[in-house]
């Protein structure tokens, strides 16, 4: 069916459309779930979406199925609000905590957005994580769906490290050690450690590694992120949502109903992150300086469990063991659908699952406990 | 062959080199403590004080003629004179020929020339034969030793008690201000001994000059006290100035709560004097406090952060205005302590009100918040209202 040439010209979209297939740009917002259903490209864009929203959606498609789209709403303000900042920001060590002060103290909203974007970061590493346990307890990585959980415990590794790299930026005394804690607990890994330590150039935290972290954390990490939720989109489009056993599969709605839902979401995460960021604003301290270690020296959140593990074993088990055993956790982490390929996924098939998983989430929480006393301690 | 006779050639020219003295022979271990003293870089012999014959192999030879021996200790400072007070001899190393007068003049040269020869002479403080310069941290006599090096003697109480001299002065000077600032914190402006005392001239200062030797460092002070009542009464009376409220060796910190207790050692408890140093010292702590107060201020205000520094450098003339007013305390003239105090205080309190200003005016972001989030509801509410529809459309189908 040719398109009336007279109807496309008289909006600036038809006249678009003439010269660009528009449908196919659209299409991008669908490969990284901004846009709920798929779009087929060979039609006006109109048309495609009015016909992808027409769509029936299936009854589930929410909570907690949200996290994914949640997360990518979050990287969405973080990178508008990183962008901001690397307007004004200096990755160098003479100027870098003065270009930070400049952008929270004189910049009009400067604060604001800086706020905004560390808010955003702790809610992103802290929802990918809750992910990853969720599709665990529930054996969401079980076929089809081994690729999802791999690309997911990748997006969770990604973006603690997107974290871990932003949070020296300032290089302020809470990131300046919080990162030098970090780089010890890295390097005490074996493999990963060294090789780590090749690309940054060692753990003396300088400014070569200031500028390989901006480097990482400003373009390698989010293009890597931006990949891997690429690939989660899609595979989620490819094996679908996960209903949970006994779920109803029928449509409960069109897909326009779904894009409202998220429109909606999009709108509450908005309005979290702004309250948060203006009534618990993360203080701002001071420069740091190499020769003076202030106390609660802490690494992120996130590696304190990791700390705790290293630093609190008896001296008996030597230091890369224990670094290696952490490795060994973490490869059986991400290539777990591989090694328990039992096909049940409703909780009374799973019972030890479930209790390992318990477990192992003790453990975590103890080692973290853990790694947050022994500053206390000190 | 060759080499061996460049060698020999060459250890002949050296030995040619140095002045001869076959003194060393017979006594190495004083050679030790010579070879590192300024008189052998500037090549003083053995011979310069002790006589004899330097170039005698031979014992008897050697202590013959001119030779003097060890020599006593009462001949010691004239023995020294004699080139110390040689202003020719002396011109090229632009050293003062003034200490043999000075030290005739001392205590230490008064009771020397009654022959008391138990006080110190010049080897006592710069030793006989490794005699270091004053400015070589290793010298008994550098700035930083010398409490230590006077102390020797006089922290010897059964040495000290014949002359009437009972304290421990090393000891009470390394606990007072001057002490803790020279030996811990390692300040070369802050007095030693001979500061005070003289050096070559050791002399205990009289008590009508007490004002006058601390006056050479704390001038503004001085010239208060001497505006003041204190210094005729101090005279009068026969007290030492400063000392009598500052102690001498072991020197109080020039703090505000001294006028708690010092004034109180004359003045009686709610006399007008005594009321007036409570008076002063209320003024100071009133100004200190809302200093303090402002600067825990700025503090918080550079945590979220905002722009303080310039209230930081308000503070700090605040700070200099009312440590102005602790030297004027000592002209004991209320309405100029007054005048100080109230300038500090008056800095100090605007910066307050300012930053409370700018404090209070960031909770309007709590209001921003509010006003944000109505219109974020309400945006959710539209959309709420477009999902009901296309629900409804949907169900049409």
């Amino acid at each position: 069916m040719a398109p009336d040439p007279n109807a496309r010209e008289q909006s600036l979209r038809g006249w678009l459309e003439e010269r660009f297939n528009l449908t196919e740009m659209f299409s991008l917002l669908t490969s990284f779930g901004l846009f709920p259903a798929e779009l087929d490209a060979r039609r006006p864009l109109r048309e495609a979406v009015d016909e992808a929203l027409s769509r029936p959606f299936p009854s589930y498609a929410r909570w907690p199925r949200v996290l994914g789209i949640l997360s990518m709403l979050l990287f969405v303000f973080l990178g508008l609000t990183g962008v901001m900042l690397a307007f004004y920001y200096q990755p160098t060590v003479s100027e870098g905590y003065a270009s930070v002060t400049t952008i929270v103290r004189d910049v009009t909203f400067g604060s604001f957005v800086h706020q905004v974007h560390g808010w955003g970061a702790r809610l992103l590493v802290l929802i990918l994580m809750v992910r990853v346990w969720r599709f665990y307890f529930q054996g969401m990585y079980k076929g089809p769906r081994e690729a999802l959980w791999v690309v997911s415990t990748f997006l969770f590794l990604a973006a603690a490290g997107a974290d871990f790299t932003g949070r020296l930026l300032p290089w302020d005394e809470r990131g300046y050690w919080a990162t030098i804690r970090g780089l010890e607990i890295l390097a005490a890994l074996p493999v990963v450690g060294p090789l780590f330590g090749f690309l940054v150039g060692g753990t003396n935290v300088d400014s070569l590694i200031l500028i390989r972290f901006y480097f990482l954390h400003a373009a390698i990490l989010p293009a890597l992120i931006l990949v891997l939720f690429y690939l989660n989109f899609s595979a989620v489009r490819r094996v679908g949502l996960s209903a949970s056993p006994g779920e109803s599969r029928a449509a409960a709605g069109v897909f326009k109903v779904h894009l409202y839902n998220m429109l909606i979401l999009a709108s509450l995460v908005f309005g979290f992150l702004v309250t948060l960021a203006i009534v618990l604003p993360s203080p701002f301290v001071r420069a740091a300086d190499p020769f003076v270690t202030p106390p609660g020296v802490r690494p992120p959140w996130y590696l304190l469990a990791w700390y705790g593990f290293l630093e609190s074993f008896p001296s008996l088990v030597p230091r890369w063991v224990r670094g290696l055993l952490l490795e060994a956790i973490l490869a059986f982490c991400i290539l777990l659908p591989f090694i328990d390929r039992s096909p049940g996924r409703a909780a009374s098939e799973r019972r030890r699952a479930i209790l390992l998983g318990a477990v192992v989430l003790a453990l975590w929480i103890l080692f973290t406990w853990m790694g947050y006393r022994m500053e206390a301690a000190r | 062959m060759i080499p061996a006779a460049i060698l020999l050639a060459a250890a002949l020219a050296a030995l040619a080199a140095k002045p001869v003295t076959q003194c060393t022979l017979c006594h190495p271990d004083v050679r030790v403590q010579f070879d590192r003293s300024r008189h052998r870089a500037e090549e003083v012999t053995c011979t310069a004080c002790h006589g004899g014959d330097a170039e005698a192999i031979k014992v008897e030879a050697a202590h013959s003629g001119s030779f003097l021996g060890i020599p006593t200790r009462r001949d010691i400072p004239h023995l020294c004179s004699s080139c110390h007070s040689d202003v020719e001899r002396m011109r090229g190393y632009n050293l003062p020929t003034d200490q043999y007068a000075l030290y005739q003049t001392s205590r230490h040269g008064q009771l020397l020339a009654k022959g008391d020869e138990k006080v110190a002479v010049c080897t006592d403080c710069h030793g006989p034969h490794e005699i270091l310069p004053p400015d070589d941290p290793r010298s008994s006599v550098y700035i930083r030793n010398i409490p230590k090096t006077c102390g020797r003697c006089h922290s010897d109480r059964a040495r000290m008690s014949p002359y009437g001299l009972k304290d421990d002065p090393t000891a009470d000077f390394a606990a007072g201000v001057h002490g803790k600032m020279l030996l811990e914190k390692g300040n070369l402006s802050a007095p030693d001994c001979t500061r005070c005392h003289g050096a070559h001239g050791a002399t205990p200062p009289g008590v009508g000059d007490v004002d006058k030797i601390c006056g050479q460092c704390h001038t503004t002070t001085r010239a208060y006290f001497l505006e003041g009542p204190h210094k005729e009464a101090m005279d009068r009376a026969g007290l030492p100035e400063c000392a009598s409220c500052h102690d001498h060796h072991k020197i109080l910190p020039a703090e505000i709560g001294m006028l708690d207790t010092v004034c109180l050692k004359c003045h009686e408890k709610g006399s007008a004097q005594a009321k007036l140093s409570v008076e002063m010292k209320t003024l100071y702590s009133r100004a200190s406090e809302e200093i303090d107060s402002a600067r825990a201020l700025v503090d918080r205000a550079a945590a979220i952060p905002l722009y303080v520094e310039d209230y930081r450098a308000d503070l700090e003339q605040a700070r200099t205005t009312l440590l102005e007013s602790l030297p004027v305390t000592h002209s004991l003239d209320l309405p100029r302590v007054e005048d100080l105090t109230s300038q500090a205080r008056t800095i100090a309190q605007r910066v307050q009100s300012e930053l409370n200003g700018k404090l209070e005016g960031r909770k309007w972001r709590q209001v921003g918040l509010l006003v944000f989030w109505f219109y974020l509801l309400l945006t959710v509410v539209i959309l709420l209202q477009f999902r009901r529809r296309a629900l409804a459309e949907a169900a049409r189908r």
